[in-house]
């Protein structure tokens, strides 16, 4: 029993404070606002391996992933490069098994922002399709992948760490947690940490009298 | 003795701990309904759809187009639901002017909604009992509007999850009757199992079906423990039939539910006789079979596919090279063998889609951890299949007089497993995993449960208890990532 109880002690202090490492950390932002509010217009669908570059972007300083618009139900791993002239300035690799229109790409962060860049991307899967997602757009600023001149770009976005903490947004984050609702408001973030107080309350007594 | 004090006296035998478990699962699904956003679930919009067509129209789902009723349509459009599913980089609804046009939309909905064309997207071919049950809340809520009538129907399916709960503590029970300590354990890593909470947080048919199956595992082990007897016979054959009312995957499990009634059957004519057991299991299966037989009748009478949509995936199915569907559904589970055709070439579906989606796949299957808490969770995964592996092991005496129930149980896995690569393999090679997701995995929740017992029992008289407790703090955990997981997805 006194194993029991300081086993549940030790573990529920050890959950508190991977919670507390967890929000000191700040979450990921965009770089940079998106040009394209929504991304909906299917560019292409490749089966299997594709690849494409497109130019005329522009890498942010402390850019840390790169998230492109591909659709697949069981995405392949993704390469992405992105090239200043003949200047490798950033590379990474996704990981395979991805799932919806966007893949995100952990890239090293650079200190400072280049401009006029091309990403170029390329994936080798087996038969599944890949859409390219973006916005239409003139042939000179269009994306050239594996499948030819697409009738517009993709849509490219860059992330990087925050500056501020889970923690510091925690006000926010509960106040739009408590909109779009049947019975609007922040105590719903109240809510919701006190059922699952309860749930470990209650779980925790349980756990302890049945370990007798 | 009548039947009400029978029930009552079946109920006072239900041990408070099977009580808590189920109130933990409620408790924790309720929070999960408050976190997910409104229709941010796979299919919510369509199962909400039928909903509103069965109580509105009094008929089922006409259309599986997404032209659904007009207040349902107003709230997606306000709720921004296009543009926030799949794409990460955008959050639910921010201001609050966008709160009050939300707000003052739907109430101006309550009663100039126009019900569409019937349509019920993705689920108009379900069958109708979850459907059913959920136009009660749907009822209720009338007044407010289609947010609060989505968050009474997701309180609904909050209950089943302690249903789920509550019979994988009583299938334990039956199961491992000899370690009190494992079922609690068990049920309560069902209870905090974040699949469970989240899908059992939202109106979706999967959230019963879990229920129904976590009830049918609990009386074929009650039967394979104590013999059958009429009454469990017919209570199989009722569930069987609830199952096929409730969601098509049943079709996955019900080989091996009419498996394992016709072995508890041959068992019993051992003691009552041949012809008592063939009148035990005859009313069992006819009870079973009549939603299949009522669902083709109406089919061939209305002029429509005698199996509906299954018909399609029957017809599909044919249509494709039988090595080939082999192939592929071996490769969805298990690594390739070599000269198998390459139907997933750069991923492992036992580890990027199973393992991973089980791990956390959340929202409109767009909410995923970090590729390093796979790693981590591996740990975890591993200790507690090597306890479990140690268990079975030392007791494997103990398993060889039961290997007709166990027969009974992978009967029921395979054909689930079957189902859904069946399933998937219609859209295949153009989406090579379309249709399988770890949800679908939720009715054999009970076996996890036998996972999370055999392993409490692994670690042995000595360090069972601590072993128990670090296995329900690890699930309190994972539960409570998964959940910031999701919040900082849609509201960070």
């Amino acid at each position: 029993m006194r194993g029991a109880r300081v086993a549940l002690a030790g573990g529920l202090a050890a959950v508190a404070v991977a919670l507390a490492l967890v929000l000191s950390h700040p979450p990921a932002i965009l770089a940079r606002p998106s040009a394209i509010e929504q991304v909906n217009t299917i560019l292409a669908i490749v089966p299997g391996a594709g690849s494409g570059c497109q130019a005329g972007e522009t890498l942010p300083a402390h850019t840390s992933a790169i998230r492109l618009s591909l659709e697949s139900s069981a995405g392949p791993r993704v390469a992405v490069t992105v090239r200043a002239g003949q200047t490798v300035v950033a590379h990474g690799e996704s990981a395979p098994g991805w799932l919806g229109k966007v893949v995100t790409i952990p890239v090293e962060p650079l200190d400072r922002t280049v401009p006029n860049t091309t990403v170029c991307f390329a994936f080798t899967g087996a038969e599944e399709r890949v859409y390219f997602l973006g916005v239409l757009a003139p042939r000179r600023g269009a994306t050239r992948t594996s499948v030819g001149l697409l009738q517009g770009r993709m849509a490219i976005e860059y992330l990087r760490a925050g500056n501020t903490s889970w923690w510091s947004l925690a006000h926010s984050t509960a106040r739009r947690l408590g909109l779009g609702r049947a019975w609007a408001g922040t105590w719903i973030a109240l809510l919701v940490a006190s059922l699952m107080a309860s749930s470990i309350v209650l779980a925790s007594w349980l756990t302890l009298r049945e370990s007798r | 003795m009548s039947r009400r004090a029978q029930l009552r006296r079946a109920l006072r035998g239900v041990p408070s701990a099977a009580w808590l478990c189920a109130l933990v699962a409620c408790l924790n699904a309720v929070s999960w309904s408050f976190i997910s956003p409104p229709f941010e679930v796979p299919d919510e919009q369509a199962h909400f759809a039928y909903v509103e067509q069965l109580a509105r129209a009094h008929r089922l789902p006409s259309s599986g187009s997404e032209e659904y009723a007009s207040d349902e349509l107003l709230a997606l459009d306000d709720l921004e639901v296009g543009r926030v599913t799949f794409q990460p980089e955008h959050g639910t609804i921010a201001s609050r002017a966008a709160q009050q046009k939300l707000q003052s939309d739907l109430a101006g909905a309550v009663t100039s909604s126009q019900l569409g064309v019937g349509a019920a997207g993705d689920a108009a071919s379900q069958p109708p009992l979850y459907y059913a049950l959920e136009a009660i809340p749907y009822e209720l809520g009338a007044s407010g509007g289609v947010l609060d009538q989505l968050a009474l129907m997701r309180l609904v399916s909050a209950l089943m999850a302690g249903v789920s709960a509550l019979f994988v503590f009583l299938f334990l029970r039956e199961a491992l009757p000899s370690t009190p300590r494992a079922w609690t354990v068990a049920g309560l890593g069902v209870a905090f199992f974040p699949m469970l909470g989240f899908i059992s947080g939202a109106v979706t048919p999967d959230a019963m079906l879990c229920a129904v199956s976590a009830v049918i595992f609990y009386c074929l082990a009650r039967g394979f423990r104590r013999g059958l007897t009429p009454g469990l016979a017919i209570a199989i054959g009722v569930l069987t039939a609830v199952g096929f009312l409730t969601k098509l995957n049943f079709l996955g499990l019900a080989p091996g539910v009419v498996l394992g009634l016709a072995l508890l059957a041959r068992r019993a004519s051992a003691t009552v006789g041949v012809g008592a057991a063939l009148r035990m299991l005859a009313p069992a299966l006819a009870i079973a079979a009549t939603p299949v037989l009522v669902y083709v009748l109406v089919n061939l009478f209305s002029h429509h596919r005698t199996l509906g949509i299954s018909s399609g995936v029957i017809a599909a199915t044919a249509s494709h090279s039988l090595g080939g569907e082999l192939s592929y559904l071996w490769q969805l589970y298990l690594p390739r063998l070599p000269g198998m055709h390459v139907d997933f070439a750069d991923i492992s579906p036992l580890r990027y889609l199973w393992f991973r989606g089980l791990l956390g796949e959340y929202g409109f299957e767009d909410t995923f951890f970090p590729g390093w808490v796979e790693s981590v969770a591996l740990l975890p995964v591993l200790a507690i299949a090597a306890l479990c592996a140690r268990e079975v092991f030392k007791r494997r005496r103990a398993f060889r007089p039961r290997v007709a129930e166990l027969g009974v149980y992978f009967a029921l896995v395979l054909g689930l497993l079957v189902l859904i690569g069946i399933s998937s393999y219609q859209w295949f090679p153009a989406e090579a995993a379309g249709f399988p997701e770890p949800r679908y995995l939720l009715p054999l929740a009970p076996l996890f449960g036998v996972a999370l017992a055999l392993a409490t029992r692994g670690a042995g008289r000595r360090w069972g208890a601590v072993s128990g407790v670090l296995i329900v703090v690890l699930f309190i955990a994972h539960d409570l990532f998964s959940q910031l997981q999701v919040i900082a997805r849609y509201y960070g």
